[in-house]
């Protein structure tokens, strides 16, 4: 409930763990005047001014429904925001007033969430899990910069676009997409990622075997998408490519699947793979800076050089060096060294960019080698 | 005021990790140049706007992060480590220490093969294999008994390891190995035609599905040899992204891989795990338990750890079991301590992979259970966990029990016994069979009369004859008057049986194979071909029923001829007996979940 004292206003969550009464505001304090007006609400010793149910602070201001519901949105987000701020990254994950902002964020949200926003639920609770400040602080900063995007009374085209990425595209706006005809493309790696519930989204990564470029396919539970394994090819007569958070996400419209991926498709994707880490990590901090709550950079990268003596090491022919993630997916990573030790050598690899201490790393997917085989990790 | 930035950050991070309010350590308004009054809503805006511009700005600035370069050292133990003897210290790789790649005796190789875990069994099956392909020891007396016991043992855990092993073997074994394998050869070629078929759109039939039981198994069994169609077709189905296979034959075809051990299937797996609940996730965990890959084990303890419908995580213990991390020990000792009947099979079953000599009583008081399957699966988790103090209760069981399975089983469980009795140098257990079990039943009545003999050996090669000229009513006449002139004669009626087998008149057949189980029982079982013809005639007709929808009926069947002795039969039908009785098992107690 939001509870104002002296003209502050807070929301103060009462919850029952473990047969005793938990209180705590959004100022973190469990003892604080805002807490003890609650208590004296609920014991029934203070009376509500009003009648009307307890909730978050309403505009008096005529709004239209549209601009209510943007309005709702961005509060919801500020409060978010506001809520992990005040608590600390460190303690956010437990903290009942964060809870608390996450189901107001939900229950503000369009029906169903959109997958952009339930992403960003996903990410953010899985940050605050492993408590990575500087995971939490992009994906807050991303939330900041929607709430900017939803109260501009006339949205500039990139706060339009901003939405969009966020929620979809609005009613009377028209979606920005690329067409794409004739392309082959190779699936390389799909993961199942936590949106607002855990495996709520199936994300595939298509690789166009001409120009190299990534685009993600993602999937709802129970929703549909182009058809086949992974690995497969991909002879797109037509997509949708949406303007967006890299990877562009894509629309396989028509398409016919070959579940073996020829040696040459192979030999293609490494011919087209990026054989300059320096231009990984500019276009990762390009990506990041576009989008720093919903862009996921996936690269499929061709090392000039790998060290294997103990710690896996790739170089581009510059020198510059890709490191691998060991925080996510343990289970590839340890298949992955296992693959090394047996003395593959990899010609291309494929994964997800993160970074640790301001390195950036790649998450292994997938890896190929020089006589056309391919390895999904 | 000039602010030293990098410091200024450093202090921002600070009150960002530990929360702005009721900091003591510093006030970000401060740093920020805000008022002291300032809201909070608008502090936490700027400190995250000034935090996240640092973070992206220094992103790739520095060489290598120590962070970043530490290699994975954590793990997953890979053996069971909680057995000190020799067995339990026996590692299935490398060539250091107690290695089964260090094993020269051939009959310490065959103690391990017939009482070591999986893995084991495994490794011993490979070494045997390199020790025979020494041309020079082919004819000493130990590698003419370990072809021996190759060629007999039935175990269905090892069955594409047995198959790969006996095409390399002279004789008999080797001929009908290879004979499968070109079988075996042919059955890959023409699903992969239908495969491509089914990809390019020509048929709207998934190959693998209209596969009958026992074929699928003979097909899957050698998964690690089919090309990457075929294997990316299954990871399709396994995944659901073949768009039209439903749940249950989802369910049906990972609990087939079930001793597939191809990485190539991993990624599936896990993807499963992750992803699906119920039934899909304690098949898929199954099949990762036998899986040497570092891919399995995280996957499975993730699993574990946020699942908590019970009958995945008995399936997630026993898979964790086999990668030797006991944590579901304790939930699969309580489900066989408050006999939860849902639960009983596959906690027994788990049992195999995480029990140790303390649960020998808690497992073997399950032998004498009403349900056969579950005293069968009882003897099966006893041969496992191989304690001595077994036996007794084994042959208490081998002589109360009147189900030819069961005793099966707990024949192999004592001989399992006595091999790990042996391996850990105590008195091995030596078992007299003569004091062992039923004696055959003195036969009652008296003994034909030499015209009935003769006669009804007449009838029979005339049925035989009719046969060969096809002429099945007139043989199948012949082969009953056969029958009917002599008591407690059970040819004719195998051959009543075998004939429509031939003809793939299951229906009719098994009427055949009951009557001359009832008068013969044991003819069949010790018959290897008697015994797949009969198998197969079970498994079939159980099929047909079940596509008619009629699941009791199937169940009853497969439940039928898993109580004899089927050792004898080929891997892959008991195999897929077994699988299917599982399957029907759990869709009687209504446990296949939807997978949404």
């Amino acid at each position: 409930m939001d509870i104002e004292v002296e003209g502050r206003v807070e929301m103060v969550t009462l919850s029952l763990r473990d047969g005793e009464l938990q209180c705590v505001s959004s100022d973190a304090r469990n003892d604080g005047p805002h807490v003890h007006a609650a208590l004296q609400f609920v014991a029934g010793m203070e009376t509500r001014e009003d009648s009307s149910p307890p909730g978050a602070v309403v505009s008096t201001a005529p709004q239209s429904v549209e601009q209510s519901a943007a309005s709702e949105l961005a509060d919801a987000l500020d409060d978010l925001l506001t809520a992990i701020t005040r608590i600390g990254v460190g303690k956010a994950q437990h903290a009942p007033s964060v809870d608390a902002a996450l189901e107001r964020l939900i229950g503000a949200a369009p029906k169903p969430t959109p997958s952009g926003l339930g992403r960003f639920i996903g990410r953010l609770q899985q940050a605050m899990r492993s408590a990575e400040l500087r995971r939490v602080v992009r994906l807050l900063e991303g939330a900041s910069q929607l709430a900017d995007a939803l109260r501009a009374g006339t949205p500039s085209p990139q706060a339009e676009l901003r939405i969009a990425e966020w929620l979809g595209t609005r009613p009377g706006t028209r979606p920005e997409v690329e067409l794409l005809y004739d392309r082959t493309m190779i699936e390389v790696a799909r993961e199942w990622l936590p949106g607002t519930e855990r495996a709520s989204l199936e994300r595939r990564y298509l690789v166009d075997a001409q120009s190299g470029v990534v685009y993600r396919e993602d999937r709802l539970r129970n929703a549909t998408a182009s058809l086949g394994p992974c690995p497969r090819q991909l002879q797109v007569g037509l997509a949708e490519v949406e303007a967006g958070p890299g990877p562009r996400r894509i629309r396989v419209l028509q398409y016919e699947v070959e579940p073996h991926v020829p040696a040459e498709s192979w030999d293609c994707l490494r011919q087209v793979a990026s054989q300059s880490f320096a231009e990984v990590t500019e276009s990762y901090r390009a990506t990041l800076r576009a989008s720093p709550s919903l862009a996921e950079p996936f690269a499929l990268v061709a090392p000039f050089r790998v060290e294997r003596n103990g710690v896996f090491k790739a170089f581009d022919a510059e020198g510059h060096q890709l490191m691998l993630d060991r925080s996510e997916r343990r289970g590839a990573v340890l298949a992955f060294y296992d693959l090394l030790a047996q003395g593959m050598e990899p010609s291309w690899l494929a994964g997800r960019l993160t970074d640790a201490g301001t390195t950036v790393c790649l998450t292994p997917f997938a890896i190929g080698t020089f006589d056309g085989k391919y390895t999904r990790l | 005021m000039a602010h030293n930035l990098d410091t200024d950050v450093d202090t921002l991070e600070l009150c960002l990790r530990e929360g702005i309010a009721g900091n003591e350590y510093a006030d970000p308004r401060e740093t920020l140049g805000c008022a002291p009054d300032t809201d909070d809503a608008e502090v936490a805006r700027a400190l995250v706007r000034i935090v996240a511009a640092h973070d992206l700005a220094q992103l790739g600035m520095q060489s290598v992060h120590p962070e970043a370069a530490r290699h994975p050292s954590v793990r997953p133990p890979t053996e069971v480590t909680a057995d000190p003897s020799f067995l339990g210290r026996l590692s299935t790789t490398g060539d250091e220490g107690l290695s089964v790649e260090r094993i020269e005796d051939v009959q310490t190789l065959l103690a391990v093969l017939r009482a070591g875990s999986r893995r084991q069994r495994r490794a011993a099956l490979g070494r045997l294999g390199e020790r025979l392909a020494d041309r020079r020891l082919l004819h000493s007396d130990d590698v003419r008994k370990a072809i021996q016991v190759i060629s007999r043992l039935r175990d269905v855990e090892l069955g594409y390891e047995l198959a790969q092993l006996r095409v390399e073997l002279p004789g008999t074994p080797g001929r009908a190995a290879r004979q499968e394998r070109e079988q075996w050869k042919r059955l890959a070629q023409r699903t992969e035609v239908e495969i491509r078929a089914f990809w390019d759109g020509q048929s709207s039939v998934d190959a693998i599905r209209a596969l009958p039981g026992d074929q699928r198994a003979l097909l899957l069994v050698r998964v690690s040899e089919l090309s990457d169609l075929v294997v990316h077709h299954i990871t399709a189905i396994i995944e659901g992204s073949d768009g039209c296979v439903r749940l249950e034959s989802r369910i049906g075809l990972i609990t087939s891989l079930r001793y597939a051990r191809d990485p190539r299937l991993v990624p599936a797996l896990v993807a499963v795990l992750e992803a699906e609940r119920g039934e899909l996730v304690a098949s898929a965990a199954r099949v990762l338990g036998g899986m040497d890959d570092a891919r399995a084990q995280p996957a499975l303890a993730e699993r574990f750890e946020r699942s908590f419908v019970a009958e995945e995580r008995i399936a997630l213990a026993g898979a964790l079991g086999m990668h030797g991390d006991l944590r579901g020990l304790g939930e699969v000792r309580s489900s066989l301590e408050e006999d939860q009947p849902k639960l009983l099979l596959q906690a027994l079953e788990a049992m195999e992979n995480l029990g140790s000599p303390e649960s020998t009583d808690l497992v073997t008081k399950f032998l004498d259970h009403s349900d056969a399957s579950i005293a069968i699966q009882a003897a099966r988790t006893c041969a496992r966990i191989g304690d001595g103090r077994a036996l007794d209760e084994l042959t208490d069981g081998y002589n109360a029990t009147a189900v030819p399975a069961l005793r099966a089983a707990i024949e192999d469980a004592l001989s399992a016994i006595a091999a790990r009795m042996e391996l850990r140098g105590e008195e091995a257990a030596t078992i007299d069979w003569s004091e062992v079990g039923n004696k055959p039943a003195p036969r009652k009545g008296p003994r034909d009369s030499l015209p009935a003999i003769s006669l009804g050996w007449r009838d029979y090669f005339m049925g035989r004859l009719w046969l060969l000229l096809g002429r099945v009513t007139w043989a199948i006449a012949r082969f009953e008057s056969a029958a009917t002139r002599r008591d407690d004669w059970a040819v004719p009626l195998i051959g009543i049986g075998m004939a429509f087998t031939r003809r793939e008149q299951y229906a009719l057949a098994l009427p055949a194979f009951r009557r001359a189980i009832e008068v013969d029982r044991l003819r069949i079982e010790r018959n290897p071909i008697l015994v797949r013809a009969m198998a197969k005639a079970f498994l079939h007709r159980a099929e047909q029923v079940e596509r008619e929808g009629r699941d009791d009926v199937a169940r009853g069947l497969v439940g039928e001829v898993l109580t004899l002795d089927l050792r004898r039969a080929p891997g892959t039908v008991r195999f897929e007996l077994k699988r299917k009785h599982d399957v029907l098992r759990r869709g009687e107690q209504g446990d296949v979940h939807s997978a949404a």
